[in-house]
């Protein structure tokens, strides 16, 4: 009886601990969930119930269709989509190249790039505002998915050049013996192996892009482009920040 | 399969991501430490040298030493508290029999969402008329009409690091548990057997196990905080006068605020030329501090 109370005693500070910081790691979230079928009245009101009295989805439906935040998810997913997309196309053939053919350039080569981790998203602001007003390509699309390009592609590259060398190079071998090409290889034998790893990689990238908000805020200003991020923080100046996210 | 014309395959097979990283990071950066030597504006397409002008002014600015003094206590509060926070859960975690998969799920919760949604939820949770805490505080009698916790200049900057330590505190525990599951058992069962106190154990068998692992993260999170603009930026927009203002915020102020371009590059380059020798220091100590596991 004696060791079985001490045991309960020995982890109940732990379990405690944990107990309190699952409540406030998931408190505030589910809080502006719940206050996001509220109505604007109960909102209003003193309350402090955690449960709504009228469930509504009236803020829903007019963040999405009134204030025109469907579009901006649209935006959001078009934009992370083609930095994805274009992302993996450079990334996939370099980190491919650096293990089979520059392995020993390739070491320095993934550490420069990491480093490139280093660099405030800010300093590179000041330049990209300039070479986007020069080219024309403030307030585009390819313009923030070109910007998105230089952080996700250093680290989609560092990220594939660790699975590429997990490729055993002797089923390369025999793709070569059957005469396949360097590109036919590359695609249609390394790459299937590491699919795994290439949606990884394509995830990361998506979901970096999708909640990137500096570059968006900056070189995007009209509202029927921007994605959903930074068209809710314009969407809060003017309107009580209730509702969805 | 070694030979020139290998070579010259694999050149076209990295050749776009070169060019891609050339264009879009060489050039800017460049480009970059080259605006800082001029006046260019956001609106006006002409510019001239000014030489070392920006720089000494910037230096001279009681708003650049504020931000940058913010910046200073920003990260080093926001990664310290991580760590102490996230170290304590891991331990915690890898201390109970069960659930713990069920505890390790919650907590990493707030790391996955954008800083958009971390930002909202508690400005929700702190505004000062509609907000929860305002309204529970003054429930329970703790306070007397609801307290506005982000213009409050004693309370802001405390309110924006506690939220970005609750941010932040998931990654360090999820890495450090992961390096204390690679701690053999059988070594503290040594430990105990020839008497060693809890700390003792914790300080001789935990930490020289999970110390590369903490050391690379406070390397990873200082830069990371140090850098990070967006927020603090959606939390408080760098207010009240100016009291949560750090350096990012300051060089977007002075770049798209008031549209100084070559003033807002010359910020920005004394940041990085600041991160780098933050960081040659930092990888020196922790290489240091691998080799001697005491000190």
């Amino acid at each position: 009886m004696i060791p079985v109370l001490r045991k309960l005693t020995s982890y109940s500070i732990p379990y405690a601990f944990l107990g309190m910081l699952a409540v406030l790691a998931t408190f505030p979230l589910a809080w502006i969930i719940i206050s996001s079928v509220k109505s604007s009245t109960e909102l209003a009101s003193n309350s402090l119930s955690f449960w709504p009295r009228d469930f509504t989805l009236e803020h829903y439906r007019r963040v999405l269709f009134e204030l025109g935040a469907i579009r901006n998810l649209g935006n959001s997913l078009f934009i992370s989509l083609s930095t994805t997309v274009l992302t993996i196309a450079i990334s996939a053939p370099a980190a491919y190249g650096i293990v089979r053919f520059y392995p020993k350039v390739g070491q320095r080569l993934t550490q420069v790039l990491i480093s490139t981790y280093m660099f405030p998203p800010i300093l590179l602001a000041v330049p990209y505002t300039i070479i986007m007003i020069t080219l024309g390509l403030s307030n585009t699309y390819f313009g923030l998915v070109l910007a998105y390009l230089s952080f996700s592609i250093p680290y989609a590259v560092w990220m594939l050049t660790a699975f590429y060398q997990t490729v055993p190079i002797e089923i390369e071998e025999a793709a070569y013996v059957d005469r396949a090409g360097r590109v036919r290889t590359f695609l249609s034998i390394a790459s299937p192996v590491i699919l795994p790893g290439i949606v990884a990689t394509a995830v990361c990238t998506f979901s970096n892009a999708f909640n990137e908000f500096l570059f968006a805020l900056l070189f995007i200003n009209s509202s029927d482009r921007m994605p959903i991020a930074v068209a809710l923080y314009s969407l809060s100046g003017s309107e009580c920040s209730t509702g969805a996210r | 399969m070694k030979d020139r014309s290998s070579n010259i395959a694999g050149f076209w097979f990295v050749l776009p991501a070169m060019l891609v990283v050339g264009a879009l990071l060489l050039y800017p950066v460049l480009s970059s430490i080259f605006f800082s030597f001029t006046n260019r504006n956001l609106l006006k397409a002409v510019y001239g040298f000014v030489g070392f002008q920006n720089f000494a002014s910037i230096l001279q600015s009681r708003d650049f030493w504020n931000a940058f003094a913010n910046s200073m206590k920003w990260t080093a509060g926001s990664v310290l508290g991580q760590l102490v926070v996230g170290m304590l859960a891991a331990l915690a975690l890898e201390k109970i029999p069960r659930f713990s998969g069920v505890f390790r799920t919650l907590l990493i919760i707030p790391w996955a969402f954008p800083a958009i949604v971390i930002a909202f939820s508690w400005r929700w949770i702190l505004n000062d008329v509609y907000g929860f805490l305002p309204k529970l505080l003054n429930a329970i009698q703790i306070t007397d009409g609801n307290i506005s916790f982000l213009a409050d200049p004693q309370l802001v900057f405390g309110v924006a690091l506690a939220i970005n330590i609750w941010f932040g505190a998931p990654l360090f525990m999820i890495n450090i548990l992961a390096a204390l599951k690679t701690v053999p058992s059988d070594q503290y069962e040594a430990a105990k057997i020839d008497g060693a106190s809890g700390f003792q154990r914790f300080w001789f068998i935990t930490m020289p196990h999970v110390r590369r692992v903490i050391g690379l993260l406070l390397i990873l999170r200082t830069i990371w905080v140090f850098n990070n603009f967006e927020l603090l930026f959606l939390i408080t927009g760098g207010g009240p006068a100016g009291m949560t203002t750090t350096l990012p915020i300051y060089a977007y102020r002075t770049g798209w605020g008031l549209r100084q371009l070559g003033m807002a590059s010359a910020i920005t380059v004394l940041l990085l030329l600041f991160l780098l020798i933050l960081a040659a220091f930092a990888f020196r100590l922790v290489s240091r501090w691998e080799r001697n596991p005491t000190k």
